[in-house]
């Protein structure tokens, strides 16, 4: 009696040890909590795009051209933004503009100023809108691509959204409101070249 | 008496050893060591050679280890050096993923590691770490090449390591901008691990099912070079174009004599001052580093290649 009582302790001991030591979990749930940790670029930059950017302060597009016109060094290194050892400082701008001609790659247009000016329209590329929006802090990402897709995925957006409209609609001589992000090298300026990647594009009627 | 007389003069002999070895190491110069992860590539030896060069001229003793491209020789390394008693470590990692373990053990000797052109994937244990803008610098030579071909060709892509982030933060960066041209087909995607023999290799078998390609997009120069000897020997270089990636002095010489048609420039020796001028600011007490600092990197064509040096160099 006393060893099957020993027995029966002994059992109950090691179900409850193995039944505490083994946790079962749903498949589905395992995964979604890993998905959960990998950031997302596209939903990061959509909620951006779609949220914060009407609200994102912007420098008057003819004052930024008169100023980097005047004093580039000392006017890019105060109000641009760059990242880490660069001479490429980033901005957003805006303006009232009238377009003066339509071609393949951009749209010109004329600001109030009658400076030029060029909205890119095909090669949207590059880190304009991350940086010079200063959305990101690359000492965030571990893994620095995941900071590079951040741009990628703004830049998707631009082309899908912002662009096929504009193009649609862009006729010689409309009026229209612009913000955009322009990037500048001041090692290698070329100040009749700036481009801007549109974010907003709006026609007066 | 004659046992305490005995005594006293241990107890003397030894204050004054102490006193002595905290009197040289007081006067020892402090010293960094430089890390590098292959000396096999003439790149990365201009990295190293810059690190010892600046450690030196802000007054450090300076040795530089190579880690022969091996995870495990790092690891080495780097016991040998926390024994050792460096004070800092200008640190350029074999592996992303499998250098972070050989920078925790610094950090938990207090030893603060700099990473130098490659990141390692944690923020925590690396003080910091200064790498090229590869992306940003591949964006640009994506479209330099969409223009050079005029939007439309076969090409084909050299991929370095594939275990290191800058292989893919290139080729990233590179079809973040190609692969909206649809008449530019790539044909073939394969890695050549950084190195021109195989680059060599890798492309004269690609040539034998994809002989019609009109461009090479290779990951570093070292593969650029490889390439554009399997052009020759194929009798295809005047018609293929050919880009690489680093600024390397025999890929700059090819752009001069039209061989070459662009590479992008990341400053090797800008990057080592940068590491040593951050570990002796350490070492002088500040402690308020950015984790991440990146250089930015500069297309060099046959436009504008006298504006530049090779490996970032004053021309």
């Amino acid at each position: 009696m006393n060893k099957v009582l020993k027995y029966s302790i002994l059992v109950v001991v090691l179900g409850l040890a193995l039944y505490n030591s083994v946790n079962i979990e749903p498949l589905d749930q395992i995964k979604k909590s890993k998905s959960d940790l990998v950031f997302n670029a596209a939903s990061y930059a959509t909620d951006f795009m779609s949220n914060k950017i009407e609200t994102l302060p912007a420098i008057n597009a003819s004052n930024f051209l008169g100023n980097i016109s005047d004093d580039l060094e000392n006017y890019t290194k105060q109000k641009g933004k760059k990242l880490g050892i660069s001479d490429e400082y980033s901005f957003i701008i805006e303006g009232e503009a009238r377009i003066t001609e339509i071609e393949e790659e951009y749209v010109t247009v004329l600001l109030e100023e009658n400076q030029e000016l060029r909205i890119s329209t095909e090669f949207i590329f590059g880190n304009a809108i991350r940086d010079g929006s200063g959305m990101a802090n690359i000492d965030d990402y571990q893994n620095t691509m995941d900071f590079n897709s951040i741009s990628v995925e703004l830049n998707n957006i631009v082309r899908e959204t912002v662009v096929p409209s504009f193009k649609k609609k862009a006729k010689i001589g409309d009026i229209l409101y612009f913000k955009g992000a322009v990037t500048i090298d001041i090692a290698d300026t070329q100040i009749n070249g700036i481009k801007v990647i549109p974010m907003i594009i709006k026609f007066s009627d | 008496m004659r046992k305490n007389i005995v005594y006293l003069i241990v107890i003397l002999i030894l204050s004054f050893t102490g006193c002595n070895s905290r009197t040289d190491k007081a006067h020892e110069l402090k010293k960094m060591a430089v890390v590098i992860s292959t000396l096999n590539n003439p790149w990365f030896v201009v990295l190293g050679e810059s690190a010892v060069e600046r450690a030196k001229e802000l007054g450090y003793e300076a040795t530089i280890f190579d880690s022969q491209n091996n995870t495990s020789k790092e690891a080495e390394h780097f016991e040998n050096l926390i024994a050792a008693g460096y004070d800092a470590i200008l640190f350029n990692p074999t592996d992303s993923e499998g250098s972070v373990s050989n920078v925790k053990r610094a950090k938990q000797a207090n030893l603060p590691t700099f990473c130098m052109d490659r990141e390692i994937n944690s923020l925590d244990v690396a003080t910091s770490q200064i790498t090229s803008d590869n992306f940003s610098g591949c964006v640009a030579l994506g479209e330099y090449f969409v223009r050079k071909l005029n939007k439309k060709g076969k090409y084909v892509e050299l991929l370095g390591l594939v275990g290191d982030n800058n292989t893919w933060n290139r080729s990233k960066g590179f079809h973040s901008v190609v692969d909206y041209f649809p008449e530019l087909e790539m044909v073939a995607q394969q890695s050549a691990d950084f190195d021109r023999s195989k680059a060599m290799e890798v492309l004269e078998s690609v040539m034998q099912s994809n002989p019609d390609i009109d461009a090479v997009f290779c990951g570093n120069d070292a593969m650029a070079m490889g390439a554009y000897q399997a052009l020759i020997a194929a009798g295809k270089a005047d018609s293929v174009m050919v880009f690489g990636f680093d600024g390397a002095k025999d890929v700059m010489d090819a752009i001069k004599d039209k061989k070459i048609v662009a590479t992008a420039m990341q400053s090797p020796r800008q990057m080592a001052f940068t590491a040593a001028e951050m570990a002796d600011e350490f070492l002088k007490g500040k402690r308020d580093f950015s984790k991440k600092t990146p250089l930015q990197v500069k297309v060099v064509t046959q436009e504008n290649i006298d504006e530049f040096g090779a490996y970032g160099s004053d021309n």
